[in-house]
């Protein structure tokens, strides 16, 4: 298997909403197992971006194109409230599924995600008795469970304690290693260092800047040049 | 004493008509209510929706309940009981209020929920079933309570077309015996006491379910 194969091709995208241009001829390849992160201040169209990677909306011009399974960890984690940690993993995964024994199997699954995410004893807890951290960490075992291909995470640090961030940041490592390809969108140019192979910096809709972190001497500087003026 | 009894007897039954005719029309208020607020994200069917609760909440029940059961035979020769008519005129007179209440329930969900079940691939069918109408249903619980017990003495019309419940039979005693403040006592106390137990059975529902009220 090419290691460099491209995953997510996208051509000349752009995207309005009344009128206002968000995304300016955004054109992009990530790479097979790459980790991405996209950069840019608030506003500047990062969650446009990966909604229109997931379709939840449509383009107005440009093409895109994906090849694999996508998964969608959302800033807010949108987490079913009236479903147990243990449910809002497996309920996607179950649907249709009449064999008893691969429902077992996905539950052993969802089991073995939320004990490796430390999380094993909320299985049976509802959302809303977690805290920001656990739920983030809900979000991504349940993304995770589809199984994608191309994991796009919306602004996995937003709200969390420089300690759960760290977490966050080794959570999502250990997702990396196995060979799922990730857009992780975040204003914090820290963490998207420590974590990304790439970053890719958003300006008013544009790719301003598109940097390879371990050529880079300095990458947090060199980024934060093009966010001031 | 005994007239007392036997009075009360006598409006029991009616007391009974009345629970059936309020249970009928809720069953067919709420079955429609809920295929009507998902038929509202169907982009054919949104006028169609808007047309029909626009037409039941703009004229009297009153009418509506007169039509069904005097003019629908009329016209396709079928004669109804007074039973079924009237749960056809409630339930479908409430199926407009109960999509409405169900419409705001479904509009204060976060779209994130809809997108949430989006990328997770999970069919249209079974997002509204499983994931989005147990919200709903929660949320608008205390207001459905409400649209339940205004049903209930909604029911009270069913007169009009001879049914005989609680306050026709209190109105018929009364008559009878000349005496108009212990029929209807009694048939004050009856409705609260159904009033009363709807709330119960709403209250209990809600404890149920308060585990997953705030996320
Ligand atoms: N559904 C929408 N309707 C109208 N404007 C929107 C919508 N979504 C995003 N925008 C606008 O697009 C711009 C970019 O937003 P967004 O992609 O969320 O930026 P970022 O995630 O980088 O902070 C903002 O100005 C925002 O107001
Ligand atoms: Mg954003």
């Amino acid at each position: 298997m090419n290691e460099k194969w491209p995953m997510l091709k996208i051509h000349n995208a752009s995207k309005s909403f009344n009128g206002v241009e968000v995304l300016n001829n955004v054109s992009l390849e990530v790479a097979k197992s790459d980790v991405l992160g996209l950069a840019g201040p608030s506003g500047s169209g990062k969650s446009t971006l990966l909604r229109c990677i997931q379709q939840l909306e449509i383009l107005d011009g440009g093409s895109m194109e994906c090849d694999g399974k996508i998964g969608f960890m959302f800033q807010d984690f949108q987490l079913f409230p009236h479903l147990t940690v243990l449910q809002n993993l497996l309920y996607a995964l179950n649907l249709g599924e009449k064999n008893a024994r691969r429902r077992q199997s996905n539950e052993m699954q969802a089991k073995i995600m939320l004990k490796n995410l430390g999380i094993e004893a909320k299985a049976s807890m509802y959302p809303y008795s977690l805290s920001g951290g656990q739920k983030q960490r809900v979000a991504l075992a349940r993304s995770l469970m589809v199984d994608p291909d191309v994991l796009l995470c919306d602004e996995p640090t937003s709200g969390l304690d420089v300690a759960t961030t760290m977490d966050v940041v080794l959570l999502l490592k250990s997702a990396c290693e196995t060979g799922v390809t990730m857009i992780i969108a975040s204003h914090d140019l820290d963490f998207l260092t420590k974590i990304s192979n790439r970053i890719v910096l958003l300006r008013d809709g544009k790719i301003v800047l598109d940097v390879d972190v371990k050529q880079c001497q300095d990458p947090v500087n060199h980024l934060k040049k093009y966010y001031a003026d | 004493m005994d007239t007392v009894i036997s009075n009360c007897i006598y409006l029991g039954k009616g007391l009974i008509f009345t629970l059936e005719l309020t249970m009928g029309s809720i069953a067919v208020g709420l079955a429609l209510g809920v295929f009507l607020s998902v038929l509202r994200h169907c982009r054919i069917c949104v006028s169609l929706v808007r047309g029909w609760s626009s037409i039941i909440r703009g004229t009297p029940l009153i009418l509506q309940l007169s039509i069904i059961y005097f003019s629908i035979p009329n016209l396709i020769g079928v004669r109804m009981n007074i039973l079924s008519a009237g749960i056809i005129a409630f339930g479908l007179n409430s199926s407009a209020y109960v999509a409405e209440i169900l419409r705001s329930g479904i509009e204060s969900l976060p779209k994130g929920q809809f997108e949430a079940a989006r990328t997770l691939g999970i069919p249209t069918f079974y997002m509204w079933r499983d994931i989005i109408l147990p919200q709903v249903a929660m949320n608008i619980l205390p207001t459905l309570v409400n649209e339940v017990i205004a049903l209930l003495k909604e029911t009270t019309l069913i007169s009009i077309i001879g049914g005989m419940d609680i306050m026709r039979r209190s109105q018929i005693v009364a008559a009878e015996q000349f005496e108009y403040f212990m029929p209807l006592c009694i048939a004050g106390v009856y409705y609260y006491c159904l009033a009363m137990l709807i709330e119960f059975i709403g209250e209990k529902i809600e404890r149920k379910v308060a585990y997953a009220k705030n996320s």
